[in-house]
């Protein structure tokens, strides 16, 4: 008696972890993402959309942590998806990198500070530190200390930023480095005499000055028709071709109509 | 007269007036009084100022309303899933520290009083006890990490395509949560069996029980309140922890299963907690709502209260086991 | 089989399966030290005990373990993290002066002179008080406070004479010891409430007889015999003070800066820091390259070092109080 009952609890054990173990392995695929926090926005929109139109089919889970992380990650194979918001670099041999949108890089001011548009040498200026006070800034109706906001180091819109806006330099010593964009946006938000950069999406959300860059309004529509100069691109990455249901997310993206509506919405479309 | 015991405070008697103090004293009389009445006005403001960010920004819809992805967080979605994200992780710290804690003081108190050798062990588990309950939140988190990114430990949350293990998952999450529960746990539980008279043992022993039938039958039906009220200190030491949640869950606004086995899934699935949806709507986090941070820091203000009030009630409640005997 | 587990246990068996089950905890205290140490042993090979100085640029050498691949060189792991721990001693050490001052104050308000209402009152308040969660500190002080000291306290000047090595945002020293010190004060006020309680009463009566008011009394007599309490509740303040994590990297400006008492008082406090707990949770994402990883590990182990140390101090310091018979 004792031992019929050790059999069948033994049976059903072996019965749960056999059907259990299959069943999760021919689950849902799982793809997961991290890097830029400057894309997050828009990766996370359409992974929802691509969700909502292929239910069971595919999950996804999105992480942060800045570009840098995110490329670490995807070549060591922690993540499937890497968002990358910079142009791709001679370490970066192994990765294939997938364009999905592009991205204007404002920079902003504080919103009581009028400053309608900044020349190329004032910006390289200002956040390398030779002009430290707004009463060098001719427009400016900020006072006081000029107050740099930058990224920090893992962002790929400050590597972007200092390619494209800042000449190749470095921002100043003192600046204050905000980890996400949403973090820089208070910063500057908080702080009468702050300057920083932010992406176009983030920069229009209002509650800011966005700044002209040598004459040209920085918006999708300058971004798009290429007057402005601060265009950069996202990227979706990953260690060799895309394969799966990370393959199947970035071919829907490039292609699909819903895509599309997506990332005209807010961003500018690639091509 | 020393038979009649006095609170120092009280024994005024003729009492000699501030005004014929010196300076010094007057001075710090004064400096007492203000520290004692500030820290109320503190405490006064923050329940204040929170309840009225609370009442302007909660929407009694937002506790039961998933959370939603958009552009405009501001505006959609509740908290739902960080709520569930809360009880959940409560649920298994606390289903996995309760076992620990009385069969820790249970053979503390009943066991380990015994040989040299016993009673080393003893302290050794007393001890160790004490240690984890003054290690940070942060540096648990970072082990439990460690811990749950082992490949043998792959199962218990889910395996990434390049061999990297996740590592954080509900299980992850609520097995660290149990070593913050642990001591609040295991010291009622321990002071409630040390507090039953020797009597009731010695009653049992006399009727022929072992003592493990005691343990069982008699010691703790009558330290049930004392398990109580330590199960609510440790659930609300669990319900305030954010670093273990930040690091240990993985930090999606939903809660995300993970598999196909139905309980499984979820304890191998990662989401969010009522506090890392506070810090992540905060300007910490994406800082993008503000508001429902405030609405979700209400609520959660609101459990920690009423937690704090169950826990008086239940340590009034208690029985007294002396009285009840004698 | 299940039949044999049902009946009751003879005593050796269920002596022994406690006591297993007891050992756990002792098992996860071992492994918990194990594992990190591990971990973190890159950093303490590379650098030696040198890690714990300074004299290297924190940040780019961060930036560097951020940039590094999946076999980092040498270099990659070079740290130099005086600024974090002169940022976590700086920030506990004000915290817990400040807080013994005002918890001794409260108890000796709390259990001498207030009147059995206003006792009644304070007491449950200070118990809310240290049952708030960490995060609700944190978003007062990075909604309200830091906005305040950032716009109302740091004067232009301020901010010109710091220009080029650091910026004033409002984040920083001041926040973050302001609310520290209300953090763990209200668990130093528990720890001094129950010892001033169990100090004997002809101890004070007898000041009083002697002629002294009883405030001088209180100062005289019982506070010094109250002592060890102060000691054992500054002890588990500081373990407290250490391990905060999230609050800190909320209100403490995020930047590795070692605030510097050269410029001057006011804007000292101003100053931007970075503790050993904030810096873990700031660079938690970046914990998949391996430098980083073994730099984050490095800066648990020193936590957990000084939480064992504390510990064991604590344990020590609590001995004395046996003597009074206070449950501390």
């Amino acid at each position: 008696m004792h031992r019929i009952r050790r059999l069948s609890a033994a049976l059903t054990v072996a019965g749960v972890v056999g059907v259990a173990a299959p069943a999760v392995a021919g689950a849902t695929s799982l793809v997961t993402i991290s890097g830029a926090t400057s894309s997050y926005p828009l990766v996370s929109l359409l992974a929802a959309k691509y969700v909502k139109l292929h239910p069971h089919k595919i999950r996804f889970k999105i992480a942060q942590g800045g570009t840098t992380v995110g490329i670490n990650d995807v070549k060591a194979g922690s993540v499937t998806i890497a968002d990358v918001a910079q142009e791709p670099t001679s370490a970066d041999a192994d990765l294939d990198f997938y364009p999905i949108a592009k991205y204007a890089i404002c920079v902003v001011t504080n919103k009581a500070n009028t400053l309608a548009n900044l020349t190329s040498a004032q910006v390289s200026a200002i956040f390398t530190g030779k002009d430290s006070s707004w009463s060098q800034i001719p427009g400016a109706s900020a006072s006081g200390p000029i107050e740099v906001f930058t990224r920090t180091s893992v962002a790929g819109v400050l590597t972007s930023f200092k390619s494209l806006l800042l000449e190749g330099k470095s921002v100043v010593k003192s600046a204050t480095e905000e980890a996400t964009e949403g973090l820089m946006r208070q910063a500057v938000e908080n702080a009468p005499g702050g300057i920083g950069f932010l992406s176009n999406y983030q920069a229009d959300k209002g509650g800011l000055n966005s700044v002209s860059y040598n004459g040209v309004a920085c918006n999708k529509t300058t971004a798009a028709s290429g007057q402005y100069a601060g265009v950069s691109v996202f990227f979706e990455v990953t260690k060799g071709p895309a394969s799966g249901g990370a393959a199947a997310f970035i071919h829907w993206i490039d292609q699909s109509g819903a895509a599309k509506k997506i990332i005209a919405s807010q961003w500018v479309p690639i091509g | 007269m020393s038979a009649v015991a006095v609170h120092s405070g009280r024994t005024r008697g003729r009492r000699s007036s501030p005004m014929s103090w010196r300076w010094s004293d007057r001075l710090a009389l004064a400096a007492a009084w203000l520290a004692g009445l500030s820290l109320c006005l503190i405490a006064a403001a923050i329940v204040l100022y929170m309840g009225y960010r609370g009442i302007q920004y909660l929407r009694p819809g937002m506790i039961f309303e998933r959370p939603q992805v958009s552009a405009d967080q501001a505006g959609s979605g509740g908290f739902l899933d960080p709520l569930l994200g809360t009880i959940v992780v409560s649920a298994i710290g606390i289903a996995i520290a309760m076992p620990l804690a009385v069969a820790s003081a249970v053979w503390i108190t009943e066991y380990g009083q015994g040989g040299r050798v016993s009673r080393s062990l003893a302290r050794v588990v007393e001890s160790s006890i004490e240690i984890v309950a003054g290690t940070p939140d942060i540096v648990i988190a970072i082990f439990g990490l460690a811990v749950f990114q082992l490949p043998l430990l792959a199962p218990l949350s889910f395996q990434a395509e390049g061999g990297g293990v996740f590592g954080r998952s509900f299980i992850a999450a609520g097995a660290m949560m149990s070593l913050l529960a642990l001591p609040p746990l295991y010291a009622a539980t321990r002071d409630g069996l040390q507090a039953v008279p020797a009597q009731m043992r010695e009653a049992a022993f006399a009727l022929g029980k072992t003592r493990i039938t005691t343990v069982r039958r008699v010691l703790l039906p009558s330290v049930r309140s004392n398990i109580a009220t330590g199960t609510t200190l440790g659930i609300s030491r669990i319900v305030g922890s954010t670093a273990i949640v930040l690091i240990l869950l993985g930090s999606t606004l939903r809660i995300e299963t993970q598999g196909a086995v139905p309980v499984v899934n979820l304890l191998r699935g990662t989401g969010s907690s009522l506090t890392t949806y506070v810090y992540e709507n905060s300007p910490a986090g994406e800082g993008a709502a503000p508001e429902k941070a405030y609405a979700a820091a209400f609520v959660l203000l609101v459990l920690v209260l009423a937690l704090n009030v169950a826990i008086e009630r239940l340590g009034r409640g208690r029985r007294d086991v002396v009285s009840s005997v004698i | 089989m299940l039949e044999r587990l049902k009946r009751p246990w003879p005593d050796h068996r269920a002596e022994r399966t406690l006591g297993a089950v007891s050992l756990l905890v002792g098992v996860v205290i071992v492994a918990m030290i194990a594992f990190v140490a591990v971990r973190s042993w890159p950093i303490f090979q590379h650098n030696g005990l040198r890690w714990l100085g300074g004299g290297g640029d924190f940040e780019a050498e961060i930036a560097r373990m951020n940039a590094a691949t999946a076999h980092p060189t040498a270099a990659d792991y070079q740290l130099r993290a005086w600024p974090l721990l002169y940022g976590t001693l700086l920030s506990t050490a004000i915290a817990v002066v400040l807080g013994i001052a005002i918890a001794v104050l409260a108890s000796v308000f709390i259990v001498e002179l207030a009147p059995r209402r206003v006792s009644r009152v304070v007491i449950p308040v200070v118990r809310l008080l240290a049952s708030v969660p960490s995060v609700i500190y944190g978003l007062i002080g990075i909604l309200v406070l830091v906005p305040f000291v950032g716009n109302h306290l740091v004067s232009e000047g301020d901010r010109r004479s710091v220009l080029g090595v650091v910026q004033l945002t409002g984040a920083g020293l001041a926040p973050t010891v302001a609310i520290l010190t209300v953090m763990i004060t209200p668990i130093m006020i528990a720890l001094v409430c129950e010892a001033l309680e169990a100090v004997p009463p002809s101890w004070k009566e007898g000041a009083v007889a002697l002629g002294l008011n009883p405030l001088r009394a209180v100062r005289a007599v019982t506070l010094k015999a109250i002592r060890p309490a102060i000691v054992a509740a500054a002890v588990l303040a500081t373990a407290r003070a250490l391990g905060e994590a999230v609050m800190i990297q909320m209100v403490s400006g995020g930047k590795t800066f070692a605030p510097n008492l050269d410029h001057g008082v006011p804007v000292f406090l101003f100053e931007p820091l970075r503790t050993l707990a904030s810096a873990i949770l700031d660079f938690r994402e970046g914990i998949g390259s391996p430098s980083l990883k073994a730099a984050v590990y490095s800066f648990s182990l020193l936590l957990l070092l000084s939480a064992f140390v504390l510990s064991v101090g604590g344990y020590l310091v609590k001995l004395p109080l046996r003597r009074y018979q206070a449950r501390a």
